[in-house]
C-alpha cells in the first residue's frame, strides 16, 4: 500500500470544529453526503439537458440548444421547470406502491454508490465520505441494486412494453455483473485489500519511465485486458450502447420507463445519468488512479471530474456509434464470452502475482 | 402451401401469342377482352385458381401485379394482371366478371399468395366476395364499416362508426389466464419502429415473435377515388406525389404519365424524357438515403450519427430537385407529355451542383460502409435474420429492392424500358443473401448506379442543342380516351414496381383508376419473415422493407 490514506471529509469536519460526539458525528456526516450529492446532482444536472444535447448534436453534424443563454446554457433551468411543471399521468391499473418507488431506488441507489468514492482534493478537502474495508464489494452491491428497481417499473407499470424492459434489464444485469465483479477481483489481487483508498493507493507507484515522463502503475496499463473486459461490462452494467437493450426506443418504445411521465422520469433519468457517472468513477477508482493525476493533490478533484466525464463522453461517443446487440446476442456474449474471459483472467492473475509475490 | 414451383411444361420465357395462350386455356376462355397493354382473357367466376394456375405454371406466367376490380353497369368484374418475373413485357390479363346481385368469385390465393391481401382491398373497397379466400376480412377500412365505398351503390351520407375493440390473442382465446404462456402486444399504430401508422398485432413467445398480422388502412386517404374525380391532363398530377413521400415524387408521377401517356397515345419529346429520367433518379436517390437512415435508426437506436449523416445527404439531393422543379417533396412537376418547365437557368449553375453532388456521393457511401455494413455488431444484427427466400418473393410479388435483395433480377427500368433508361449505361444490382443486410446493400448500390445514370444524363443535357430543348408535346387541352380502353402500366418506383391501372370510359376523367403499390405487396411478406425471429428481428426486417405507409394504405 502506498501512502497512508488522507483524512476523510466528515473526520476533517469534526476535527475542525471541534464537534467529537455522535451527534457531531451525525452531523458532519450529513453534511459531507449533502455536499457529494450536490456534486453528482450538478453533475447529472449539465449533462442530461445540455451536455448529452451537445455531445450527440457534435457527433451527428448538428448544434442542438443553441437559443437560450450563452452556448444554450440556459436550457438547464428552463428543462428543470419545464419537465417538474408536466402532469403525472398515473396510469390505470398500475401497482402503486411499487410504481412509485421504483423511480426513487434508482437514483438513490447509484448515489450510495458514491458514499465509498474518493473524489480527490479541493485544497485542504478530501472529498471521501467513508472508507470502509469491504468498500469495492460495497460499490458493487449499491450499483446492482439499480436493477431491483427496474423490475419494479416494468412489472408495475401494467404495460407489456415495460415488462419486456424489465425483464430484458434483469437478464441484462445478471450476465453482466459476474464478469463485471470477476474483472474486479483480480485487481484486488494486485492490490490485495478491498478498500478504496488500498486499491487508489496500489496505484501511484511508478509503472516504468519513458523519456522523463513516468507512467503511473494504474491498474489499466498494468492489466488493460481487464481493463477493455471490464470497460464493456461498464456498458452493460450502465446500459448504453450497445447494450441499451432494457430500453430499447426503437423496439420497445422505452422499456421499463414507458410509462412514466413528469417527475417520475425525471428521476429516472436522473438515476440514469448518475449511474453513469457511478459507473466513471468506479472505473476510475479501479483501473484508472482514482483521482490521481499530474501536479499537486490539492488540485486531483479536476482529474475526477475528467476521469468520469470522459467515460460519459465515451458512452455517448458509443451512442452515435455502434448498433445495438439484439437480447439473445447480448446474454450469448455475457455468458459464453465474457463470463469465461473474465474467470480466465482471474486466475492468470493470481497465478502471476503468486509467483512473482 | 406449396411454395416449390412444380415442373413446368414450358421454361417460361418463350413467349406466346395471345391465340397460343388462348388455345393453352381451351374452354376456360369464355370471350376476349383485350387491354391495351395485354391480352385480355375473359373466364367463369369459378376457374380462376384453375386458370392462373395452368398461367402461371405452364405458361411461366409466375408475377400477379395487381388485382384490381371495379363495378359495371351489369356486372363486377375483378382482373388479375399477370407478368413474368423474367421478362415483364409479357403480360396476360385475367378478367373474371361477377354477378351483379350476388358478386361471388373464386380466390386466386392458393396459387398466388400475393392475391391474399390484394382481393381482401377488392372486397372491402368494391363488395366482391372472394370464394375459397383463407381470411376474407376488410382490409383499409374498419372492421364494422358499412358499405362498400367504390360500388356503385354506396351511400357516402351514412353515418359510420368505428368501434375501437380490445384486440384478440389469436393463438389463444384467453391471453389474460395465469396458464398462458403466450404475449399479445400490438406494436403501433404509434410505435418509433413503424415508420408511420402501421399497426402490427404480435403474438410473443418471451421475446420471441410466434405470429404477426400487419394492420393496415390508418392513412387511407381514398387516392384512387379522388383521382377518378380528376381530369386526365392536369388534375391526377399532384396526387402521385403523396403516395410515395419519402421524396419518391417523380417516380410516381412517372407512373401515372406513363401509363395516361399510353393510353392517349402521347409521344413524349427525348429531351424531356433525359430530363425526367434524371429527376426521377434524383428521387430514388432521396428515397433510399432515407431507407438507410431510418435502417440504421431501427438497429442502432435514436441517437445514431448515421441517421443525421444519410439525412444530410438526403438534404442535398433535395436541394437539386427543388431547384430542378421549386417543390422539396410534392414536386408536381411530370406534365402528361413532358416536364412543367425546362432545366432552372443558370444551367452552368445547376450542372455544376449536381457534379459537386455526384462528386461527393461516393465519400459519403464509404463512409456509411464504414460505420454501418462492416461493423461487426450490425452484421450480427442483419446477416441472416428476416430471410425472405426468392421463390416466396416471387409468391409474394415483392419487387424493387425486397425482390433484388432475394435474388430476383427483376428491374422494370431495363426489363420493361421508358424514358432514357435503355441508352444508358448502368446495372440492375441484386444480391443473394435474401436478408436484412442483403436488402440494405441492394439500395446502397442501387445509389451509386443512381448516381451513373444522372451522370450521364447531365451530359446528355449540357450538349443538347439549344434548338431542339422540347420539354412538352402537343397533348389535347382536354383528354378523353376512347370509350372501353384498359390500360396497366408500371415504372421502377423507389420501392418497386408502381403500377396504375385506368379504365376510361370516353370522359376526361378515369372511370377506374387503380394504383398498384410496391409496398402493398412488399409489407405482405412480412409475417414470412418475421416468424420466430426476436422482436429487434422484426423490427429490422420492417425497417429493411422500407415501406411508406402512404403508398400503403393509399
Amino acid at each position: 500500500m502506498g501512502t497512508a490514506p488522507a483524512q476523510l471529509f466528515p473526520e476533517f469536519l469534526v476535527d475542525t470544529f471541534g464537534i467529537d460526539s455522535i451527534l457531531g458525528d451525525v452531523v458532519a456526516s450529513l453534511i459531507g453526503a449533502a455536499l457529494v450529492a450536490n456534486i453528482i446532482l450538478a453533475f447529472s444536472g449539465v449533462a442530461g439537458p445540455w451536455a448529452k444535447r451537445k455531445i450527440t448534436a457534435a457527433f451527428t453534424d448538428r448544434i442542438a440548444v443553441d437559443r437560450i443563454g450563452p452556448y444554450g446554457l440556459l436550457i438547464i433551468p428552463a428543462a428543470a421547470v419545464q419537465l417538474l411543471a408536466k402532469e403525472l399521468i398515473i396510469p390505470e391499473g398500475v401497482d402503486r406502491p411499487t410504481w412509485d418507488i421504483a423511480p426513487i431506488i434508482l437514483p438513490a441507489s447509484a448515489m450510495l454508490g458514491f458514499s465509498v468514492i474518493p473524489m480527490g482534493h479541493i485544497g485542504p478537502l478530501n472529498i471521501h465520505l467513508a472508507d470502509p474495508e469491504v468498500g469495492l464489494a460495497l460499490v458493487f452491491a449499491f450499483a446492482s441494486i439499480a436493477s431491483v428497481s427496474l423490475v419494479m417499473a416494468g412489472y408495475a407499470s401494467n404495460n407489456k412494453y415495460s415488462l419486456l424492459g424489465g425483464l430484458r434489464a434483469v437478464a441484462q444485469n445478471l450476465a453482466y455483473e459476474i464478469p463485471l465483479i470477476v474483472t474486479a477481483m483480480s485487481v484486488v489481487i494486485f492490490a490485495g485489500t478491498l478498500q478504496i483508498s488500498g486499491v487508489v493507493g496500489a496505484q501511484t507507484e511508478t509503472l516504468v519511465t519513458i523519456a522523463g515522463v513516468s507512467i503511473p502503475a494504474w491498474f489499466a496499463f498494468v492489466n488493460p485486458f481487464a481493463f477493455v473486459l471490464f470497460l464493456t461490462a461498464n456498458m452493460a452494467e450502465i446500459g448504453r450502447n450497445p447494450f441499451d437493450i432494457p430500453e430499447a426506443p426503437t423496439e420497445i418504445v422505452a422499456g421499463y420507463q414507458t410509462e412514466y411521465s413528469s417527475a417520475y422520469f425525471v428521476l429516472f433519468y436522473l438515476g440514469e445519468f448518475v449511474h453513469i457517472f457511478l459507473g466513471g468513477a468506479i472505473l476510475s477508482v479501479v483501473f484508472l488512479g482514482g483521482a490521481s493525476g499530474p501536479g499537486p493533490e490539492s488540485i486531483s478533484f479536476i482529474w475526477f471530474v475528467v476521469k468520469v466525464w470522459g467515460f460519459f463522453l465515451f458512452t455517448q461517443w458509443a451512442r452515435a456509434a455502434i448498433p445495438r446487440v439484439r437480447i439473445d446476442q447480448l446474454i450469448e456474449i455475457g455468458w459464453k464470452g465474457m463470463l469465461v474471459l473474465s474467470f480466465a483472467n482471474l486466475v492468470l492473475t493470481a497465478v502471476i502475482v503468486g509467483v512473482i509475490a | 402451401m406449396s411454395l416449390e414451383r412444380p415442373d413446368s411444361v414450358d421454361d417460361g420465357a418463350v413467349e406466346r401469342t395471345p391465340d397460343e395462350l388462348e388455345a393453352l386455356l381451351g374452354d376456360l376462355v369464355v370471350d376476349r377482352d383485350d387491354h391495351l397493354n395485354a391480352p385480355g382473357f375473359v373466364i367463369r367466376p369459378d376457374t380462376v385458381q384453375e386458370t392462373l394456375s395452368i398461367l402461371k405454371e405452364q405458361a411461366g406466367y409466375d408475377h400477379l401485379s395487381v388485382v384490381s376490380a371495379q363495378e359495371y353497369e351489369n356486372r363486377y368484374e375483378s382482373i388479375y394482371h399477370l407478368k413474368k418475373f423474367d421478362d415483364p413485357t409479357q403480360e396476360v390479363s385475367v378478367v373474371v366478371p361477377a354477378d351483379k346481385d350476388n358478386p361471388v368469385s373464386e380466390s386466386a390465393e392458393p396459387v398466388f399468395r400475393t392475391a391474399d391481401w390484394h382481393e381482401r382491398e377488392a372486397y372491402d373497397l368494391i363488395g366482391i366476395e372472394y370464394d375459397d379466400h383463407p381470411d376474407l376480412r376488410r382490409i383499409l377500412l374498419p372492421e364494422t364499416w358499412q358499405g362498400h365505398p367504390l360500388s356503385m351503390d354506396y351511400d357516402k351520407d351514412r353515418p359510420q362508426i368505428a368501434t375501437l375493440p380490445e384486440h384478440a390473442n389469436p393463438l389463444q382465446e384467453h391471453h389474460k389466464d395465469a396458464e398462458s404462456d403466450t404475449m399479445f402486444l400490438n406494436i403501433g399504430p404509434h410505435h418509433p419502429a413503424t415508420h408511420g401508422v402501421l399497426h402490427l398485432k404480435t403474438t410473443l413467445d418471451g421475446e420471441q415473435v410466434i405470429d404477426v398480422e400487419p394492420d393496415i388502412g390508418y392513412l387511407h386517404r381514398s387516392e384512387e377515388q379522388m383521382a377518378q374525380n380528376g381530369t386526365y391532363r392536369h388534375q391526377i398530377m399532384p396526387y402521385p406525389d403523396r403516395w410515395d413521400y419519402i421524396s419518391a415524387g417523380l417516380l410516381n408521377e412517372w407512373a401515372y404519365a406513363r401509363a395516361a401517356e399510353d393510353l392517349a397515345d402521347i409521344e413524349v419529346p427525348e429531351y424531356a424524357q433525359v430530363i425526367r429520367t434524371m429527376g426521377a433518379e434524383m428521387c430514388r436517390i432521396a428515397a433510399h438515403m432515407l431507407a438507410l437512415a431510418t435502417f440504421a435508426l431501427d438497429i442502432n437506436g435514436d441517437f445514431t450519427a448515421t441517421f443525421m449523416y444519410a439525412i444530410n445527404d438526403r438534404e442535398r439531393v433535395q436541394n437539386l430537385l427543388e431547384d430542378l422543379t421549386g417543390q422539396r417533396l410534392m414536386f408536381n412537376y411530370f406534365r402528361l407529355g413532358g416536364v412543367v418547365w425546362d432545366l432552372p437557368e443558370p444551367r452552368e449553375e445547376f450542372f455544376s451542383k449536381t457534379r459537386d453532388f455526384l462528386d461527393q456521393l461516393p465519400e459519403s457511401i464509404e463512409e456509411y460502409h464504414n460505420l454501418i455494413t462492416s461493423n461487426e455488431i450490425f452484421q450480427m444484427r442483419t446477416i441472416d435474420t428476416g430471410v425472405l427466400p426468392p421463390e416466396v418473393a416471387k409468391n409474394y410479388g415483392a419487387t424493387g429492392p425486397v425482390a433484388r435483395g432475394s435474388g430476383v433480377d427483376y428491374d422494370l427500368r431495363r426489363d420493361d424500358p421508358y424514358g432514357y433508361y435503355d441508352e444508358l449505361d448502368w446495372d440492375v444490382i441484386t444480391e443473394d443473401g435474401c436478408d436484412n443486410f442483403s436488402r440494405l446493400l441492394v439500395r446502397m448500390r442501387e445509389v451509386e448506379e443512381s448516381a451513373k445514370i444522372i451522370e450521364q444524363c447531365v451530359d446528355l443535357l449540357e450538349d443538347w442543342p439549344e434548338d431542339e430543348r422540347n420539354i412538352q408535346a402537343n397533348v389535347p387541352r382536354t383528354l378523353r380516351p376512347d370509350d372501353d380502353t384498359e390500360i396497366y402500366r408500371a415504372v421502377e418506383g423507389a420501392k418497386g414496381e408502381l403500377g396504375i391501372y385506368i379504365r376510361a370510359d370516353g370522359t376526361d376523367k378515369p372511370a377506374r383508376f387503380k394504383i398498384r403499390s410496391p409496398c402493398f405487396s412488399n409489407l405482405q411478406t412480412l409475417p414470412e419473415m418475421a416468424n420466430g425471429e426476436y422482436i429487434p428481428d422484426v423490427v429490422a426486417a420492417l425497417g429493411s422493407l422500407d415501406i411508406v405507409l402512404g403508398e400503403v394504405d393509399r
